[in-house]
């Protein structure tokens, strides 16, 4: 896969989850992760 | 807390944007639009891959006075914190809760425990509607148990307000006092902004996606509360919010998006709750939904004790299977019972996976010894009982 720039919308349990494994695997994947509210996952 | 916006910058290199809402996907231009929220300010960014993780939102009924603040859907962090400061701020006294499923339950719960009157309302005849009502039945009886008033079978028809104010709620049957209510009428998918950009919907409004959570739009990915699962008994799409099934819908979609592959199997719809003191816990169907496919089923309901019957300790546990005629073949079950018990979901949730026969569970190589189950668990009496009645 050729991506350079996830955006995820949404930082709770799913986002953030597959957020941080796709970093995992891809240090150089730029990852942006829009939350509307105030916090991220809290249990991820 | 565990995590915050800046560690996830600092020590995973993610960008965290908080307070930031996606307005609009263009997936045609692969970007998506942005509303800062504190400032206002609007831009268009873009992405190669793009991931839905939008969640799901509190069912809100749309009756006379559902807008007063002194109602709460309890969804996130956020909201939780809101309620908190309710109850703090005043001397709220009575506490309605609207629906009994596993929100409604746990802040009942939560109200009694702050000192609140507290009431329930469902439509349902019994609470807990995920489980068969001979075994909710046990539960509305441990939340009476706890001082919790139930009005069963009584429906939502307004909110009573005097100048904006929360006053009551008003059922098909009587008005009740309340100073605060707590709606757990179960949730929707956030799918609106998916739906506005033409991606294809699911059960429920909840986005599809395939076994690799994608979408059925090129580059769009979705996953947790927003998504479509699939179940492994009834074999059809199924729609579950639950944080289990967002986690590894989580990270199904990461693993791929970051290069490698994977993909989801499905869920059995295992489940657990407590109230107090007494344990609930479900897994694959119950028999409304095994009636709703056309199949036909035995079931088994038995009554046993959570260690030997001699320890110190011991409670009672209620294990309900249920299995398919003919093929014996185990369909679901439910468990209600002392400390001990909700966990032995765990084994009836494997036997489903593992597609086991009640006749294949008597013979599982459980663990015994009397602090924890007697010599045969709860859950291998109950598969025993439903092969009986198989023949």
């Amino acid at each position: 896969m050729t991506t350079n720039r996830l955006i995820v919308v949404g930082g709770d349990a799913a986002g953030m989850s597959a957020a941080s494994q796709a970093k995992r695997r891809r240090p150089d994947l730029e990852i942006i992760v829009f939350e509307r509210g105030p916090h991220v996952s809290y249990s991820a | 807390m565990i995590r915050t916006p800046e560690r996830f910058r600092e020590k995973e290199g993610i960008d965290v944007r908080i307070r930031h809402e996606v307005e609009e996907i263009d997936a045609a231009g692969g970007r998506v639009r942005v509303l800062e929220l504190q400032t206002g300010n609007v831009s268009w960014e873009p992405y190669d891959q793009l991931l839905l993780a939008t969640g799901a939102k509190p069912v809100c009924p749309k009756v006379p006075g559902s807008d007063a603040v002194e109602i709460c859907g309890i969804n996130t962090l956020q909201s939780g914190v809101e309620m908190r400061m309710l109850l703090d701020s005043k001397s709220a006294r009575k506490g309605v809760v609207v629906g009994g499923g596993y929100i409604g339950l746990e802040m009942a719960e939560a109200l009694v425990r702050q000192g609140l009157d507290v009431s329930l309302v469902t439509k349902s005849p019994e609470v807990m509607s995920t489980l068969d009502s001979d075994m909710g039945r046990l539960v509305s009886q441990a939340l009476r148990d706890l001082g919790v008033t139930l009005y069963l079978g009584e429906t939502l028809e307004a909110f009573d307000t005097k100048n904006g104010k929360l006053t009551g709620v008003i059922t098909d049957q009587r008005t009740l006092p309340a100073d605060v209510v707590v709606l757990g009428l179960g949730v929707r998918p956030n799918a609106a902004l998916a739906e506005a950009a033409g991606i294809p919907l699911g059960e429920k409004g909840s986005i599809r996606v395939n076994d690799r959570m994608q979408t059925g739009t090129a580059g769009i990915w979705a996953a947790g509360d927003c998504a479509e699962s699939f179940h492994l008994i009834s074999r059809r799409p199924f729609y579950i919010a639950l944080g289990t099934v967002a986690n590894r819908h989580g990270r199904v979609a990461g693993i791929n998006l970051g290069g490698g592959y994977a993909t989801f199997p499905g869920v059995v719809g295992t489940a657990v709750t407590k109230i107090c003191e007494v344990e609930i816990a479900r897994t694959g169907l119950q028999e409304e939904e095994i009636r709703r496919l056309g199949l036909e089923w035995v079931s088994a309901v038995i009554k046993s004790r959570t260690k030997a019957g001699y320890y110190p300790g011991a409670g009672e546990i209620t294990v309900k299977v249920l299995a398919e005629k003919g093929s014996g073949r185990l369909l679901g079950g439910q468990i209600v019972g002392k400390a001990g018990s909700a966990k032995r979901i765990d084994t009836l949730a494997t036997a489903l996976h593992a597609g086991f026969t009640v006749e294949q569970m008597i013979n599982l190589d459980l663990s015994y010894a009397p602090p924890f189950s007697p010599v045969w668990d709860p859950v291998v009496i109950a598969a025993r009982e439903a092969a009986k009645k198989l023949g």
